[in-house]
């Protein structure tokens, strides 16, 4: 119950403090969208009579806005300038504020890109079964939760080398390819799709978008093991990390 | 003369610090070849569902890669180290008050006076993809030189939209586009023809992405054409002129962030 008083302590505290940066925001939004919109594009230019192509990239640019992580920013500097020794100093989980600030940047990039995501389906006609967008909710939120382990995991190699940017957006350059954003899943080769079922990256992106555009089946059984494996391994690298960091500054 | 020489040196330091911190070199190989990787599986995965995209078939589409990201290495290495977050670095923490004081024209040292060499990785492996597009059927020769032309002039306009970009910031010193520009410059990597037609003509008259890449690859595949070269060069002049106007209109304005 503290935590999650302080949890909405921290949201709301986060969520005043990115009003002010809502120009930033909206580049953020861009960054956010292309790589969908480029998908887009692309698939319909390949199966240009088949409408489900917009109707799931439209859903993929609504759930990347929705789960969109930045920790590799927002955390890994702290350890970079020996900020995080404040975070470890109050009496309650660094991950707080971590999650606080995720969840506020989030809700910023929804509302803001919101509107480019309604004028993209309305130039395209896009139209969606309200019964499986809704039914989309769950799949969402766990995308929501394995994307951030999955960032924060990799923003925690920042205890160990400087280069976290390159190491996240490796983890990126993965998300795209087998997440369903260069292109849907089941439009890849079989090894790949195969592949690309296992692994976690499909769960992050590419089924929620799925389900929301009235396609998929896939369970989310699949999604909760995945979450059950980030939190531990999250959970032993920051043991380890947390121990081999030495604060900057007096 | 002196601006090459002061280049070289530059160029000479960094690749020198550069080298000293290994572990960076091997991650940013690592990160150039998984970055090129993942833009020519993104388009080979395209090819086994379709014979062409847009009018280009597959080896038209590695040429289009391969160009566009050795124009991406060569941005990363002389003019994002430069001008990358410069409504902080340069104006809100005074770095231009350094560059206003030294004895060299201060556009030149604001915008292409650092170097960053690891990134001509990209420039090599995106060599490599332009000849793995090339290998089953060689350009002509004039092919080749109008395609070096237009890929001087298209790194001419990334030059200047990158000077345009952070002018903006001697009006609005909060406004940072730097997550913008990026992000716009992915559309680059496609041909217009790919996109709905108000993308286009804004990719290729408003922010001219064509250029960077489209455009240099059709004159190499298919020949120059004379109207293109010609709207190529004079766009790289037009932009240049604006970045240079826009420089020192804005120092006009620029009183100084340190004392």
């Amino acid at each position: 119950m503290r935590t999650a008083v302080l949890l909405g302590f921290r949201l709301r505290q986060e969520v005043l403090e990115w009003s002010g940066a809502w120009w930033f925001l909206l580049t953020l939004v861009v960054q956010a969208v292309v790589a969908p919109l480029i998908g887009l594009f692309v698939w319909s230019a390949v199966y240009p009579d088949d409408p489900s192509i917009a109707r799931y990239y439209v859903a993929v640019i609504l759930v990347t806005l929705m789960t969109e992580s930045f920790e590799q920013h927002t955390f890994s500097e702290r350890i970079y300038d020996g900020t995080l020794s404040h975070e470890l100093l109050r009496p309650q989980p660094v991950v707080i504020g971590v999650i606080g600030m995720n969840l506020a940047i989030r809700a910023w990039l929804t509302l803001l890109g919101a509107p480019i995501v309604l004028l993209t389906g309305i130039a395209l006609q896009v139209g969606f079964d309200w019964t499986a967008v809704l039914r989309s909710t769950p799949y969402v939120m766990l995308a929501a939760i394995l994307v951030f382990l999955w960032t924060f995991l990799l923003a925690l190699t920042a205890f160990w080398t400087d280069r976290v940017h390159a190491v996240v957006g490796f983890g990126s350059q993965l998300t795209f390819l087998l997440g369903g954003t260069a292109a849907p899943i089941a439009l890849l080769p079989d090894t790949w799709r195969r592949v690309a079922e296992v692994l976690p990256f499909y769960g992050m992106n590419g089924l929620p978008a799925e389900i929301a555009a009235g396609k998929g089946s896939g369970s989310m059984g699949y999604q909760l093991i995945w979450v059950v494996v980030l939190v531990v391994v999250v959970t032993v690298v920051w043991r380890i990390g947390v121990r081999r960091y030495t604060a900057v500054g007096s | 003369m002196k601006l090459l020489r002061l280049v070289g040196v530059g160029f000479s330091m960094a690749l020198r610090r550069s080298v000293a911190f290994r572990i960076n070199l091997v991650f940013d190989v690592l990160l150039a070849f998984t970055g090129l990787g993942t833009a020519v599986a993104a388009v080979l995965i395209v090819f086994t569902r379709a014979d062409s995209l847009a009018g280009w078939s597959k080896a038209e589409f590695l040429v289009l890669i391969g160009t566009y990201q050795l124009i991406t290495g060569l941005r990363g290495t002389f003019i994002d180290p430069n001008l990358s977050w410069f409504p902080e670095t340069g104006i809100r923490n005074g770095k231009l008050d350094g560059h206003l004081l030294q004895p060299a024209s201060s556009l030149f040292l604001a915008s292409l006076s650092l170097s960053s060499p690891l990134a001509l990785i990209q420039f090599v492996l995106g060599l490599g993809v332009l000849g793995w597009g090339i290998a089953g059927q060689l350009p002509s020769v004039a092919g080749v030189l109008s395609w070096l032309v237009l890929v001087i002039a298209g790194l001419v306009v990334t030059w200047a939209l990158s000077v345009l970009l952070a002018c903006l910031a001697f009006w609005a010193p909060k406004l940072q586009l730097d997550v913008f520009f990026h992000s716009a410059w992915q559309l680059g990597s496609y041909p217009t023809d790919v996109f709905a037609r108000p993308i286009r003509v804004i990719l290729t008259y408003v922010f001219p992405m064509a250029l960077i890449a489209s455009v240099p690859s059709a004159a190499l595949l298919r020949g120059p054409q004379t109207g293109v070269l010609v709207g190529g060069v004079l766009a790289a002049a037009g932009a240049a002129a604006l970045a240079g106007l826009a420089w020192r209109r804005g120092l006009r304005r620029y009183t100084g962030a340190t004392s």
